[in-house]
C-alpha cells in the first residue's frame, strides 16, 4: 500500500493540468474545458479514495518534496537556520479532507455542465480554468505539510475565489463583490502572514508534524518555561496563534470579517457551492484542525475561538431569517454553520468540529446546488417570493433539497443533527465548568432555533404553496448533469451521520464512533496529530448534569426541541397557499436585521472615515517631505554638476596648475598623516 | 601542450605579436605608400590583435601563471625578471587585445576616407604593444618604457585628424599634461630608487621588508621614509594620469572629445586598463602594505581611498549635465576609473583579493561596454547626426539594432542587473564593505544612482524622444556595426561567462597578494 503515496502529488497536479488545458485549448474543446476538469477531478477523487484506503490500512505519508530556500537566521529558540520546503502530509485528517474536496469538486464540475454550458454562458474556458486552479490550490493546501506552504495555497484559493466571484465582470455588482471578498479576506490574511513569520522566527520551523514541528517546539518551550520575545512562552503561543486565527476568521467568514461572504453570492451558484460553502470557506476551520495541537496549548486562544464561533453562529442565523434571496439565506447559514465548527474546535471537540465540517460540506454543497437547480427552473430568478409550488414540478430537486434542509436544521436522523449535537454536547460539558464557554454554548443553542426557522421558511417559500410568478408555473427543464450530483449529495446528507453516532454509542454503550477512531489514529496516524494526543494538551475540565448519559439526552433533546420549534414556526407562518412576509411583527428589530446589524456600514466608515484620512496624510507626507527631499537632492546634484563642469576651463595652463595643486594637496594630507614633515 | 618546449621569451608573445603586426603594417605601407586599402590595413590589425588575444587566452587556459602546486605552469620570468607573465598580465593582455580588435574593426569604416591610414593602424598597434608590455612589466624601468610606448602613439592618435582643430588641440593638451605627468612619474621612480637602491619590484619589496638597505654602507628605510613616501606618491601620480584619475584627469574630457571616436574608445578602455595593471602590480609587489606603512608612516591605501572617492564623484557629477554625448562618456569614464580604484583602496594587510579581483572584473566588463558606447558615438559621427543628446533623438527608429546595443551598454555602465556591469559593481561594493570602507561603498552607491540619470537620458533620447529633424534612412557600415554588435553580445554573454572571468580575476589577485 505504501507505494500508493508516490502518486499523492498527482492529486493536486491533475486539476493544475486541467487549468492549463482549459486556459490554452478550452476555446476549441467541445465542452469548453469542462471535460478536462471532470476527468482531472475524477482522477483526483479516485486517488484521494486510494489515499483514504491506504491510511485505513495503517499507512501515513509525510515527505518533503522540494526545498526552495534555506536561511541561517537565528530563531528565538530551536534550531539555528530554517528550511522552507514543499512537502506532503497525508494523515487521517488530510485524507478525509482530500476525499471531501475532490468529491465536491468533481460533482460541481458535472453540475456545471447543466448550469453553465447548457445555459449558454460565455467565457467558459475562463470559468473552468479558474475552477481547475482552485481545486489544485485547495487540494495542495489540504495536504501541505508546513505552515508557509499552507499560507501560499491559502492565498491562491483566495485569488481563485476573487476570479470566480467576479466571473460576470460586466455586471456592476460582481466585480465590486469580488473586490470586497478579496480585500476583507486579505485583511485577515495579513495577520496570518504575521503569524507565520512570528512562528518561523520563534521556533525556526514551520512544519506541522514530526519531531521538529513548531507544535512540538512550542510544547517544550512551555514546559521549559522559556521566555520568547519578552513574553512567557504560553502568552507568546497565544499571540501567534491569534495572529494565524486572523486568516481563519477572514477565510471562514467569522465575525467580524464575515461581510464578504453574502456578497460573494454574486458568483455563479456552482462556485458558491464549491468555494463559498463546502471547501474554501472550510480552509480556515481546517487550518485550525490542522494545527490543533498548537491551539490546544493556549486555553485563551481556544476560548476566543469558541466564543467567536458561538457568537457568529447566532449572529448570522438571525440575519438569515429576513433574507428574500435564496442564496443569501444559504450564505448566512454558511456563516452560522462555520460558527458551530469553530465552537466545536474551541471547546476541544476536535472530532465534533471535523465531523461537522464533513457533514456541512455535503449538505451545504447539496443546498447550493439545489438552489442552483431552482434558479435554472426559475429562469434565473432568485427571489423566493416569486417562487412557490415547485414541489410537484421538480420532485428530485425538492426531495434532495429537503434532505439538505433537514440536515442543516439538525433534524434527527439526518447527518447535520449528529455533528451539531456533538458540538453542542462538547460545549455543554465544558461550559458547566467555564462560564464563557457556557455563554458561547447558549448562543449556539439559541441559533438552532433560528436555523430551523430560516431553513424551513426557505423550503416552504420555494417549494410549497401556489406558484407566485409565471416562471414558477412553467419551470425550465433540468438535465441529468444537475440531478445526478443532487442525488449523490442527498444520499450523503442523509447517511453521513453514521460515521460518528456518538450519542447512540454513549447511550447504548456500543462502539460505533468510527470517525473518532479514525482521527484518533486507530488506523494510521502521524505521531502527535491524534485526537487523544490533543486531548492530553487540553486544559479543560468537564462536568455532567447527573451523569454522562443523562447529559447526552438533555443536550440532544433541547437542541432537537429548538430545531423543531423553529421549523414549526416556519411551517405555521409560511406553509400556506399565499404566504406573507410577517416582517412587520419584528418591529424595531426588522430594520437592524435587514441592514445586517450595520456591519457593512461601520466597515465602510472605518475605511472612509479613518483609513482614508490617514492614507491622505501619509500621501501628503510622501508628496511634500519625501519627494521634496528627493527633488532637492537632484536639484543639488545638478547644480553642483554645473559648477563642477566649470573646472574644465579649456586652458591647459590652468590644468597644469590644478594638477600640481591637487597633487600637492594629496601630498600634504599623506605627509601630515605620515609625519613626513617632522 | 607544447608550451614547455617553447623558450621563455615566447611567454611575451601576446605583446610581441602586436608589435610584429605593427611592423607588418610598416612593410605594407612602404610597398604601397599611397594605398588606401583600408580593408587590408584594418584586417591585418584586427587579425594581429585577435591572434594576440588567442595566444593570451591559450596561455591562460594552459595554466601559465597558475601556481605549480595547483597543476599550473607557474609564473614565467623574462629578461632576468624585468618582465613576468602571470595571470594578472595575461588577464590584462586579453583586455587590451580585445579592445584593439574591436577598435580596428570599427575604424575600417570610420577612417575610410582618411589619408594616413597605415600610420593610424600602426600607431594603434604600437600603443597596444606598449599597453600589453605594461601588463607584464616588472621593474620600474620597463614599466616606464612600456608606459611611454603606450603614451607617445596615443598623443599622435588623438590629433590624427589633422584638419580638425579640436583634434589637434586635444592632442597637444594631452601631450602637455602627459609630459608633466611623466616627469612626475619618472621623478618618483628616481626617489624610490634613491630610497631603496632597486628598480626591480621584488627587490624593492625585499628592501622594504628588511627595513634597511644593505649595500653601499646602508641605511635604515625608516630614515628615508618621507623620501620613499614622496616617491610612492609620485608613482601614484603617474598611474593616475594613465587611468585618468583626479587630479591627473584634465586631459581626458578634451582628448576623448577631440580624438576620433574609436581612439576615444581605445584610450578610455585599453589604456585605462593598462594603467591599472601596473598600479596593481607595483603596489601589490613592490610596496607590501604593512611594511611600507611602517616605513613611511602612512598606509598608501589611504591615497587610493581619497582618489577613488574624489574621482568617482567628480566624474559622475560632471557627467550629469553634459550636453555633448562624447563628453558625457568621457566623464563617465573618469567615474569608472574611480570605481576601479576601489580595488587598490581595499587592499590591506589582511587581504583584499576579492576587492582587487572585483576591480579587474570591472575593467574587463568595462572593456566591452565602454568600447561599445564610444563606438556608437563613432557610428553617430559616421552618420553625421551631430554631437548633443538632442541630435541623437529618435535614432532608435532608424537604427534599432545599434540603439538596442546602446541601451545595453548604458544600462550595463549604470550597473543595472542582470547585466555584466551590475555584477562587477556589486562585487566592488561587497568587497569595499568587507574591507571596511563604508564611505567608499556609500560613494559607489550614490554615484551609481546618479550615473543612472545621465545614462538613461541617452537611452531616452534615442528611444523615446521625437527626432528634431526628419532623417533619411541611415547607412549601416559593416565594420562599425560588427564591432558594436560583438561588444553588445559580449556584454550580455558575460552573464553566463562571469563565473570563469571572476575566478580568473580573483585567482590573479590572490596570486599577487600572496
Amino acid at each position: 500500500m505504501e507505494d500508493v503515496f508516490n502518486y499523492a502529488p498527482a492529486i493536486a497536479l491533475f486539476p493544475l493540468v486541467a487549468f492549463v488545458v482549459a486556459l490554452t485549448f478550452g476555446k476549441y474543446m467541445p465542452k469548453k474545458g469542462a471535460l478536462a476538469g471532470i476527468i482531472a477531478t475524477g482522477g483526483s477523487l479516485a486517488l484521494s479514495v486510494l489515499m483514504l484506503v491506504a491510511v485505513a490500512s495503517g499507512e501515513v505519508y509525510h515527505e518533503t518534496l522540494y526545498q526552495w530556500a534555506i536561511g541561517d537566521a537565528a530563531s528565538e529558540i530551536g534550531a539555528d537556520g530554517i528550511e522552507f520546503t514543499f512537502g506532503i502530509l497525508i494523515d487521517p485528517l488530510a485524507a478525509l479532507m482530500l476525499v471531501i474536496v475532490s468529491l465536491i469538486a468533481f460533482l460541481v464540475h458535472i453540475f456545471s455542465l447543466g448550469y453553465m454550458n447548457a445555459e449558454g454562458e460565455t467565457g467558459l474556458p475562463r470559468y473552468y480554468a479558474s475552477l481547475g486552479l482552485f481545486t489544485f490550490s485547495m487540494l495542495a493546501f489540504v495536504y501541505a505539510d508546513n505552515l508557509l506552504m499552507a499560507f501560499m495555497f491559502f492565498e491562491l484559493v483566495g485569488l481563485c475565489s476573487y476570479l470566480l466571484i467576479g466571473f460576470w465582470f460586466r455586471t456592476r455588482s460582481a466585480p465590486s463583490a469580488a473586490k470586497k471578498a478579496f480585500l476583507v479576506t486579505r485583511f485577515g490574511d495579513y495577520f496570518f502572514l504575521l503569524g507565520v513569520v512570528a512562528i518561523a522566527a520563534t521556533f525556526g520551523t514551520v512544519a506541522f508534524a514530526g519531531d521538529n514541528s513548531f507544535i512540538a517546539a512550542a510544547e517544550s518551550a512551555i514546559d521549559n518555561g522559556d521566555t520568547l520575545f519578552g513574553f512567557g512562552a504560553e502568552t507568546w503561543v497565544t499571540i501567534t496563534a491569534l495572529l494565524v486565527l486572523g486568516g481563519v476568521i477572514g477565510k471562514s467568514a467569522q465575525f467580524p470579517l464575515h461581510t464578504w461572504l453574502p456578497d460573494a453570492m454574486e458568483g455563479p451558484t456552482t462556485v458558491s457551492a464549491l468555494i463559498h460553502a463546502a471547501t474554501m470557506v472550510a480552509a480556515g476551520v481546517y487550518l485550525v484542525a490542522r494545527m490543533f495541537g498548537y491551539y490546544a496549548l493556549s486555553p485563551t486562544a481556544l476560548a476566543i475561538i469558541a466564543f467567536v464561533g458561538g457568537f457568529t453562529a447566532l449572529f448570522a442565523a438571525t440575519m438569515g431569517v429576513v433574507k428574500d434571496d435564496i442564496k443569501q439565506v444559504l450564505a448566512y447559514s454558511t456563516i452560522s454553520q462555520y460558527g458551530y465548527m469553530m465552537l466545536g474546535l474551541g471547546v476541544g471537540g476536535y472530532v465534533a468540529g471535523v465531523f461537522h465540517l464533513m457533514n456541512h460540506a455535503f449538505f451545504k454543497a447539496l443546498l447550493f446546488l439545489g438552489a442552483g437547480a431552482v434558479i435554472v427552473l426559475m429562469h434565473h430568478e432568485q427571489d423566493m417570493w416569486k417562487m412557490g409550488g415547485l414541489k410537484d414540478k421538480a420532485p428530485i430537486t425538492y426531495y434532495t433539497f429537503l434532505a439538505g434542509a433537514l440536515a442543516l436544521a439538525g433534524i434527527i436522523p439526518f447527518s447535520g443533527f449528529w455533528s451539531k449535537d456533538e458540538i453542542l454536547y462538547d460545549a455543554l460539558i465544558i461550559g458547566l465548568e467555564e462560564p464563557i464557554i457556557l455563554a458561547a454554548y447558549a448562543m449556539a443553542l439559541l441559533a438552532v432555533f433560528f436555523t430551523g426557522f430560516y431553513t424551513f421558511r426557505m423550503v416552504f417559500l420555494t417549494f410549497h404553496g401556489e406558484p407566485r410568478s409565471e416562471a414558477a408555473e412553467d419551470p425550465h427543464d433540468i438535465g441529468w448533469s444537475i440531478k445526478a450530483p443532487l442525488v449523490v449529495l442527498g444520499v450523503l446528507a442523509l447517511v453521513a451521520g453514521i460515521a460518528n453516532l456518538a450519542p447512540v454509542a454513549k447511550l447504548a454503550q456500543i462502539d460505533i464512533t468510527f470517525l473518532e477512531h479514525w482521527l484518533d489514529g486507530e488506523y494510521g496516524a502521524v505521531e502527535g496529530l491524534t485526537y487523544s494526543a490533543y486531548g492530553e494538551l487540553l486544559a479543560y475540565e468537564t462536568a455532567y448534569i447527573g451523569g454522562e448519559q443523562l447529559t447526552v439526552l438533555i443536550a440532544a433533546g433541547v437542541s432537537l426541541l429548538l430545531a423543531f420549534s423553529g421549523a414549526g414556526l416556519a411551517w405555521k407562518l409560511y406553509s400556506v397557499p399565499e404566504p406573507v412576509a410577517h416582517k412587520e411583527r419584528l418591529g424595531g428589530a426588522r430594520q437592524t436585521l435587514e441592514s445586517n446589524y450595520y456591519q457593512d456600514e461601520y466597515q465602510v466608515w472605518l475605511a472612509e472615515g479613518v483609513t482614508q484620512p490617514l492614507a491622505r496624510a501619509a500621501d501628503r507626507f510622501d508628496q511634500t517631505v519625501i519627494d521634496g527631499v528627493v527633488n532637492s537632492v537632484s536639484t543639488a546634484s545638478l547644480f553642483s554638476s554645473s559648477r563642477l563642469k566649470r573646472i574644465q576651463t579649456g586652458l591647459v595652463t590652468n590644468y597644469a596648475a590644478l594638477l600640481v595643486a591637487g597633487f600637492i594637496g594629496l601630498l600634504l594630507v599623506l605627509g601630515y598623516v605620515g609625519g613626513w614633515f617632522l | 601542450m607544447a608550451l614547455l618546449e617553447l623558450p621563455a621569451w615566447t611567454a611575451l608573445a601576446p605583446a610581441l605579436l602586436l608589435a610584429l603586426t605593427a611592423m607588418a603594417l610598416f612593410i605594407i605601407d612602404s610597398i604601397a605608400p599611397d594605398s588606401r586599402n583600408s580593408g587590408l590595413l584594418a584586417g591585418t590589425t584586427a587579425a594581429g590583435s585577435i591572434v594576440s588575444l588567442g595566444v593570451a587566452v591559450w596561455y591562460l587556459l594552459a595554466g601559465v601563471g597558475t601556481p605549480t602546486v595547483d597543476g599550473g605552469r607557474g609564473v614565467i620570468d623574462v629578461l632576468g625578471n624585468q618582465f613576468v607573465v602571470d595571470q594578472l598580465a595575461l588577464f590584462f593582455m586579453v583586455i587590451v587585445a580585445v579592445v584593439t580588435a574591436l577598435v580596428a574593426v570599427a575604424s575600417y569604416d570610420y577612417m575610410e576616407d582618411h589619408t594616413y591610414q597605415a600610420e593610424y593602424y600602426s600607431l594603434v598597434l604600437l600603443a597596444a604593444t606598449g599597453m600589453s608590455f605594461m601588463a607584464a612589466a616588472n621593474s620600474l624601468v620597463t614599466i616606464f618604457i612600456a608606459l611611454e610606448l603606450a603614451s607617445l602613439p596615443s598623443y599622435a592618435l588623438v590629433s590624427i585628424l589633422k584638419d580638425n582643430r579640436g583634434s589637434v588641440e586635444a592632442g597637444l593638451k594631452y601631450f602637455l599634461i602627459g609630459a608633466l605627468s611623466s616627469a612626475i612619474f619618472v621623478y618618483g621612480i628616481s626617489l624610490v630608487y634613491g630610497a631603496t637602491g632597486h628598480l626591480q619590484l621584488e627587490n624593492i619589496a625585499a628592501v622594504i621588508e628588511a627595513g634597511e638597505v644593505a649595500s653601499d654602507g646602508g641605511h635604515e628605510i625608516a630614515d628615508v621614509g618621507g623620501l620613499l613616501g614622496l616617491g610612492i606618491l609620485m608613482l601614484i601620480g603617474g598611474f593616475a594620469f594613465k587611468t585618468a584619475s583626479v587630479p591627473f584627469h584634465f586631459w581626458a574630457p578634451e582628448a576623448y572629445e577631440g580624438a576620433p571616436a574609436p581612439i576615444s574608445a581605445f584610450l578610455s578602455s585599453a589604456s585605462k586598463a593598462a594603467g591599472f595593471v601596473i598600479a596593481f602590480r607595483v603596489f601589490t609587489e613592490a610596496f607590501p602594505v604593512a611594511e611600507t606603512a611602517s616605513a613611511i608612516g602612512v598606509d598608501w591605501a589611504l591615497a587610493f581611498i581619497i582618489l577613488a572617492i574624489v574621482t568617482m564623484t567628480l566624474g559622475n557629477f560632471a557627467a550629469a549635465t553634459q550636453n555633448n554625448v562624447k563628453r558625457m562618456l568621457a566623464y563617465s569614464s573618469i567615474g569608472h576609473a574611480g570605481y576601479a580604484l576601489i580595488g587598490l583602496a581595499g587592499i590591506s594587510a589582511g587581504g583584499g583579493e576579492l576587492v582587487m579581483g572585483a576591480a579587474m572584473m570591472h575593467l574587463f566588463v568595462y572593456g566591452f561596454m565602454n568600447t561599445g558606447a564610444f563606438l556608437f558615438v563613432a557610428l553617430a559621427e559616421y552618420w553625421g547626426v551631430g554631437r548633443t543628446f538632442e541630435d541623437y533623438n529618435g535614432l532608435g527608429r532608424r537604427a534599432p539594432v545599434a540603439c538596442f546595443a546602446l541601451a545595453i551598454f548604458m544600462f550595463s555602465l549604470a550597473g543595472i542587473p542582470p547585466l555584466g556591469g551590475f555584477w562587477s559593481k556589486y562585487f566592488l561594493f561587497t568587497g569595499a564593505l568587507e574591507a571596511g570602507l563604508l564611505v567608499v561603498a556609500a560613494a559607489l552607491v550614490i554615484n551609481s544612482a546618479l550615473s543612472l540619470y545621465y545614462y538613461s537620458r541617452l537611452v531616452k533620447a534615442v528611444w523615446i524622444e521625437e527626432p528634431a529633424v526628419e532623417r533619411e534612412t541611415l547607412s549601416q557600415p559593416v565594420g562599425l556595426y560588427a564591432a558594436i554588435v560583438v561588444a553588445a553580445v559580449m556584454t550580455l554573454a558575460l552573464l553566463p561567462l562571469f563565473g570563469p572571468v571572476a575566478d580568473t580575476a580573483v585567482d590573479a589577485a590572490t596570486a599577487m597578494l600572496a
